[in-house]
């Protein structure tokens, strides 16, 4: 796996980087290339401008100073020339290449040429008349007034001083049922000091526990969310200075139910004051629930990274072969701040190979999710590559350690990451969609299991998939290995007990519910399990004490409601049996189970009791 | 990110330049400041004549460019911590700044510092400077005996180290305050172009 044969040939041309220049004082922009044409603002500066800079160079939005005017532009005019030149700005990360994103804000070199040649002029005005309409702008809300918004309960304060600073804020729900989402739009807060902000979704509030008092928001660069579903939603909602919201297309709105939490993370920057960092999320809701799924590939080798202090060119590599036919909609490559030179690239079953995505230069400050402008199709069998290259010498001026110190993968920010996420979708009739979904889930959890037998989620996904497709067997050993992996883990552990129970072994399932219990006292399903595991032990005392805490916590449970009915009759309390069968029953009138122990238990009260 | 390794070469060129401002040839600060350069009500005002015997310390920034903003809590920190032997000056060089987005400035970024107009970029040009933020200090006998950076924090527009290796400013203040020669007379600095100067 660890090697460079599966990059396209077409960019094993790494190291041939070019010196990049930086600001000093000495530094002022090149000499204009010879040519009698005098380069006005009106004429061929503010077009550029207007569509490149002033989207975030206006009152309100993510740059420091505005770009609107000719007065703007011309107290800028030699920092313009010069970080154009340097391609600092407008920030734009990806190389060219023959897939296009959306957004691209890469400038052609005539265009760096024109802000050359204007600055060394002098920053002529030019003729009014060529002065084009100022961009229009819609103030507030860019997608219109939101169905619902959600403010941050608890403002953040960044201090005045210091490095990079990450904050993350809880954003709870409560609507009444099931919504669908088709695009939320992040207002980071004070956007001058906000480099990056995405939303990940917590249906098991498992990030609460992070925050000291809840509304607190925590500290953390990167967030590892716990989720009960092996596929789990694959939508991302992400913000950079200047980004449009993205809305889904219909039939790929992202499912809300009641309860679950908002998670954003931010990247913030301290700006030389103090800042309140008060986010708000909009959401828009449609009536069309989701029928696409997207699916999110990750790639990644974080245990690979072990890099020697003063290594610029530390290498790590993952690669993936699809099993199925995909559109691939969207690509994130993630590193920290020893990340250099990151590569994605796809051979096809042809033999032909696609640059997915290279980005030469990489800068946190300025990571992004890119959409392709239109689906890139990758058939089944190609290989998707990841190469990324890894700079911890000193010259790396993001080093967070000087002088360099070994620095391995990990979630903080002195730690690397090696992740690369591809957005797809299922494509073609080959094969069913759901069942495309599964094979690409499975077929990256073996990836991830293999590459890494350590890797908790892997082993538990791995074990999940492979249980809803009927595997039990197979399924037992990951849920075992993600077990030992994570012993308290109570979702884990609920799963090593349903697949126990699954394998008709009650006795084995007992040991492992009692501990997602124990470490998860209102854990609804486990509670549920557990006194199916005594039901088929014949403990029914017992069964009653975790069906009727598995009703308790989840209301709606028409078949804790039956199975507490059904233990009850066991015992021979048969009135308490009908009442709670006939909650059953209230709660789902086609609970064919509660309905034939009903009548069952009818019967049996209405049979006088023999002597 | 690979700019580095060059930028090191120029600070080793410039050991050698600072050397040389050392002789007497080094520039001085003219007895009387022009009169351009003013106070936020318009009046005429002389830093060097403010500072009386201390060592002068004149930063230039401007109210919109985010880098000599971020700085704006360690000028604060240097001014407090020298203020026994050197007197800080904040130095608004960009013409189009009003006294009163300077107030503001100053009031949101906390600064307890005296703050000058230098729309006649005198002062700027007697410190040989180029940027915000940038700094010059100068002897009580209004001799330039540094100007550069503060620090190499940033690296260049945009892009800052997590910290600060070198400490530019604290290295020259040092050596000024102790009477010795300042090891590097010049360093380059990062920032935003004072718009009008060569």
């Amino acid at each position: 796996m660890n090697s460079v044969r599966s990059i396209c040939s077409a960019v094993l041309l790494l190291g041939a980087f070019s010196l990049a220049l930086y600001g000093s004082a000495s530094r002022r922009p090149a000499s204009p290339p010879v040519s009698s044409d005098v380069v006005t603002f009106n004429r061929d500066i503010a077009p550029i401008m207007f569509h490149y800079c002033s989207p975030c160079h206006r009152p309100g939005e993510a740059a420091p100073f505005s770009l609107l005017t000719y007065q703007d532009a011309a107290k800028f005019a030699a920092q313009i020339a010069v970080i154009t030149q340097r391609r600092i700005m407008p920030p734009w990360l990806p190389a060219p290449s023959d897939l296009k994103f959306t957004g691209d804000l890469r400038l052609s070199d005539q265009q760096i040429a024109l802000f050359q040649r204007w600055a060394a002029q002098g920053a002529p005005q030019g003729d009014p008349r060529d002065l084009p309409a100022p961009p229009q702008f819609t103030p507030g809300w860019q997608l219109g007034k939101p169905d619902v918004i959600l403010r941050a309960r608890k403002p953040y304060a960044l201090p005045a001083s210091g490095s990079d600073n990450y904050w993350n804020f809880i954003f709870t729900t409560n609507f009444s049922s099931t919504r669908w989402v088709r695009a939320i739009e992040i207002r980071p807060g004070e956007k001058r000091v906000v480099h990056h902000a995405n939303i990940l979704i917590d249906r098991l509030h498992s990030s609460r526990a992070q925050e000291k008092h809840p509304g607190d928001g925590f500290p953390g660069m990167e967030l590892r969310i716990e989720s009960e579903s092996f596929d789990p939603d694959s939508h991302i909602f992400f913000w950079k200075p200047g980004s449009v919201p993205h809305v889904e297309p219909d039939g790929m709105a992202l499912r809300l139910d009641p309860g679950d939490d908002l998670v954003l993370n931010t990247h913030l920057q301290p700006s030389g004051k103090p800042e309140s960092i008060e986010p708000s999320l909009g959401l828009y809701f449609t009536d069309k629930p989701a029928t696409q799924f997207p699916v999110l590939l990750e790639l990644q080798d974080d245990k690979a990274l072990d890099i020697p202090p003063g290594d610029a060119h530390f290498q790590v590599n993952d690669e993936f072969t699809l099993p199925t036919d995909v559109q691939l909609l969207a690509i994130y490559p993630h590193a920290h701040y020893l990340g250099k030179d990151l590569l994605a690239t796809a051979t096809l079953p042809d033999g032909s190979c696609k640059t997915l995505i290279h980005i030469p230069g990489w800068d946190l400050n300025w990571q992004a999710v890119f959409y392709y402008d239109s689906p890139v199709l990758l058939p089944a069998q190609t290989r998707v590559t990841m190469r990324y290259l890894y700079d911890n010498s000193a010259d790396n001026f993001a080093n967070p350690f000087h002088p360099p110190h070994r620095v391995l993968g990990g979630n903080r920010t002195t730690d690397e990451m090696a992740h690369l996420w591809l957005q797809v979708l299922p494509h073609g009739d080959a094969v069913p969609v759901p069942q495309a979904r599964m094979m690409l889930q499975e077929a990256i959890a073996r990836h991830d299991v293999s590459r890494d037998p350590g890797d908790f989620p892997a082993q538990y996904n791995l074990g999940a998939m492979l249980q809803a497709r009927g595997d039990t067997t197979e399924a037992l050993l990951h849920f075992q290995a993600a077990v030992q992996l994570r012993p308290s883990d109570f979702i884990a552990n609920n799963a090593l007990g349903a697949a126990f129970l699954a394998l008709n072994h009650p006795s084995a399932a007992v040991p492992p519910l009692l501990l997602a219990v124990q470490s998860k006292p209102d854990y609804a399903s486990a509670r549920y399990n557990l006194g199916n595991a005594y039901a088929s032990l014949g403990k029914f005392d017992e069964a009653i004490i975790q069906f009727a805490e598995a009703a308790r916590l989840n209301p709606k449970d028409s078949m804790a409601e039956a199975n507490l009915g059904a233990a009850f009759a066991q015992t021979g309390k048969l009135a308490a049996a009908q009442t709670h069968l006939e909650k059953a029953l209230q709660l789902n009138p086609n609970n064919s189970l509660a309905h034939d122990n009903l009548e069952e238990v009818k019967r049996l009260r209405s049979t006088p009791l023999q002597p | 990110m690979f700019a580095l390794r060059a930028l090191q070469k120029r600070s080793s060129a410039l050991l050698v330049l600072s050397s040389l401002c050392l002789i007497p040839a080094c520039p001085t600060f003219p007895q009387t400041v022009d009169a351009s350069v003013v106070d936020l009500d318009g009046h005429p005002a002389d830093p060097f004549r403010l500072a009386g015997s201390k060592i002068v310390v004149l930063l230039f920034i401007r109210t919109d460019c985010p880098i000599s903003n971020r700085y704006a809590p360690t000028i604060q920190e240097l001014s407090v911590h020298y203020a026994g032997h050197a007197a800080f000056f904040l130095i608004y060089p960009i013409q189009s700044e009003s006294p009163s987005q300077i107030r503001k400035h100053l009031q949101d970024y906390g600064y307890h510092l005296p703050a000058f107009r230098d729309p006649g970029l005198t002062l700027a040009r007697a410190s040989q400077v180029r940027i915000t933020p940038e700094v010059a200090v100068f002897s009580p006998a209004r001799k330039l005996l540094y100007h550069g950076r503060i620090d190499d924090w940033y690296v260049e527009f945009t892009r800052a180290r997590h910290s600060p290796t070198t400490h530019d400013l604290v290295d020259a203040l040092d050596a000024a305050v102790s009477g010795k020669p300042v090891a590097s007379a010049s360093t380059p600095a990062v920032g935003c172009y004072i718009p009008g100067l060569p």
